[in-house]
């Protein structure tokens, strides 16, 4: 056999068993620590509260009655921090995310706000019971209609004719999902809070500035309701950039 | 020596004839849940067994329960009613009637809170408060398991279900509760359609009943789902058609009943009540917490025409300051059809839920 042939054998030798090398799995990191992620809601300098009234830029009195919200692929590149977590703070108030984990291999994260097309449109029974994308977790977050995930969820009442009257009667509803308003956040460089046994990570979510984020701003008495149909995709779109703006380090 | 030997065997002849300790070990019963149905969440502390289902449909018939022994859980949740009453307050053994239509009792193994109002968190909590509520049953606990462990039939069962002859009141209720949690209903035309929706695989049998499905209960789903349309999507959603909240609906500009609010006096929750299932919706009528509507063109028009205004009414009624979402007489009769697709024979007729023989 000639040394070309034999070196042919081995290049092939030696490609073959490369390709059959199994993808790369999945890190799990044998945890040290509970890492946990936080959500306060605040209107501008001071904690926000369902049902307590506020004053929008516009100067209208306005209580928020529910929000909620998705971050789906929470990972540090390789690192996955949570498949997918639901914020909802009249139901589970500040406490946002839970995991096993060592702060060290997540000084960075990233997270789909909102929930991915690869599998926005899954069976919601198809996930695992513990997922916050089972169908009983989710809740009224799933439109069966759709199908899909409702990836920020904003409710709330006005009153917009300021006359001494309190008369919440003005509803702001913001529904809003669907592939193409998906967002991705990232959060660098960050400082992890030893608190207990635990390190959390502190986010606060302004909705005042949610509301006019200087280059962008909503007024509830016009623009009130995205259910993310058609012909709603402008305020579809601002509710999410504005969203994502508002949603910071504290 | 002799006496000695005479002592071991006596001992001996005494320990083999100690009676064998009775064991039984319970079946565990497993639920038969539609494929497109979330997981249920079944209490650690109370296991589905076939024995504890079996006895909790005997208690749930049982009229030893109530103090003059004339009233059953089924008394207000009649099989053939879609196990709710179909008088508009129950009535007590006292001749009292209640506040509020009694709920109908189809997938509660799925909820999250019990009763109108939310007050009791668990499906066994909910058990235990009307056997002792003065305008229901009105009996107490002790009296009842009293009676009841005296039936050596019941005696026989709780011991096969719960592996004890020390029975109590949480007995009871754990072996109600298992039986509650069989009553499953997930074989409506609904089901179809909301599988077909959703890309989910139909049977043979499915794709039969699809094809049954007619233009117009199409058209009624369209409007259900349609946030200009009936709207009602919001709070009936999925398989169970119901999301777990609390809603004021628009009933009253003034409340005569606070429901969630009088549980935790809370100003923002008064007149909210819980969502129910609109599932055999034909058959669980009269409608809403206080039992008000008799009919779904009651139900129907309320929606379209009759909202009511109020501090705490439900944001996701879009139309409540115009009085509702203004469907024509058409679109009416196109949501009640669909309505009608939300039945379920096979759940109604089921006989595991029958009264026992």
């Amino acid at each position: 056999m000639s040394a070309f042939v034999q070196l042919v054998l081995f290049f092939f030798g030696v490609l073959s068993l490369t390709s059959c090398k199994p993808d790369k799995p999945e890190i799990n990191i044998p945890f040290s620590d509970t890492l946990s992620i936080s959500v306060q809601p605040v209107f501008g300098g001071e904690p926000l509260f369902l049902d307590s009234s506020y004053q929008t830029p516009e100067g209208y009195d306005i209580q928020f009655t529910d929000i909620k919200f998705y971050f789906q692929d929470v990972r540090n590149g390789e690192y996955l921090f949570k498949e997918a977590a639901l914020f909802d703070y009249r139901l589970r108030g500040t406490s946002f995310i839970e995991t096993a984990g060592d702060k060290e291999f997540y000084e960075n994260i990233q997270a789909n706000l909102g929930v991915s097309s690869l599998v926005n449109h899954n069976d919601p029974v198809g996930f695992d019971p513990n997922s916050w994308l089972y169908i009983s977790n989710s809740n009224d977050m799933h439109w069966d209609w759709n199908p899909g995930y409702i990836f920020v969820k904003i409710e709330a009442k006005v009153d917009t004719i300021q006359d001494g009257n309190p008369l919440f009667n003005h509803n702001v509803i913001f529904h809003v999902g669907k592939d193409e308003n998906i967002k991705t956040v990232s959060f660098i460089g960050i400082n992890w809070i030893s608190i207990g046994s635990g390190d959390v990570f502190p986010l606060k979510l302004d909705l005042l500035h949610f509301l006019d984020t200087g280059s962008s701003s909503i007024d509830v008495k016009t623009e009130f309701t995205s259910h993310t149909l058609a012909g709603q995709d402008g305020l579809s779109a601002k509710v999410m950039d504005n969203f994502k703006e508002a949603l910071t380090p504290f | 020596m002799k006496y000695l030997l005479l002592l071991f065997i006596v001992i001996v002849v005494t320990l083999s004839c100690e009676k064998d300790k009775v064991d039984h070990i319970p079946t565990p019963y497993i639920l038969d849940i539609p494929s497109h149905f979330p997981v249920m969440q079944i209490p650690e502390d109370n296991p589905m067994t076939v024995e504890g289902v079996a006895l909790g449909r005997r208690l749930f018939y049982e009229k030893q329960l109530s103090g003059d022994n004339t009233i059953s859980c089924a008394a207000c949740h009649s099989p053939s009613n879609a196990f709710s009453d179909p008088n508009q307050y129950s009535e007590g053994i006292d001749g009292i009637l209640g506040t509020r239509n009694s709920m109908a009792l189809i997938n509660v193994g799925w909820n999250d809170f019990f009763f109108w109002d939310g007050r009791a968190k668990t499906l066994e909590e909910q058990i235990l408060i009307p056997v002792e509520d003065p305008i229901e049953m009105h009996d107490n606990w002790a009296s009842v398991m009293s009676t009841i462990s005296t039936d050596l039939t019941y005696k026989n069962m709780f011991f096969e279900a719960f592996q004890t002859t020390d029975i109590d009141s949480t007995h009871a209720a754990k072996a109600i509760a298992q039986f509650i949690r069989t009553m499953i209903s997930g074989s409506s035309k609904y089901d179809v359609m909301y599988k077909a929706e959703n890309n989910l695989l139909l049977t043979v049998s499915e794709q039969n009943i699809y094809s049954t499905v007619t233009p117009q209960e199409t058209a009624g789903y369209d409007l259900f789902k349609s946030l200009n349309g009936a709207d009602c999507f919001h709070c009936h959603n999925g398989p169970l058609v119901q999301v777990q909240k609390f809603s004021n609906n628009g009933l009253d500009a003034i409340f005569t009943d606070n429901g969630r609010g009088a549980i935790t006096e809370n100003l923002n929750d008064m007149g909210k009540f819980k969502v129910p299932t609109l599932r055999n919706i034909e058959y669980s009528g009269p409608y809403m917490h206080d039992g008000r509507f008799e009919t779904l063109d009651e139900v129907i028009e309320h929606y379209s025409s009759g909202v009511q205004i109020s501090s705490t009414i439900d944001p996701l009624i879009e139309f409540a300051s115009q009085g509702g979402v203004q469907l024509d007489a058409f679109e009416k009769d196109l949501v009640k059809k669909f309505l009608l697709t939300l039945t379920d024979e096979t759940f109604i007729n089921n006989p595991d839920f029958q009264e026992p023989k």
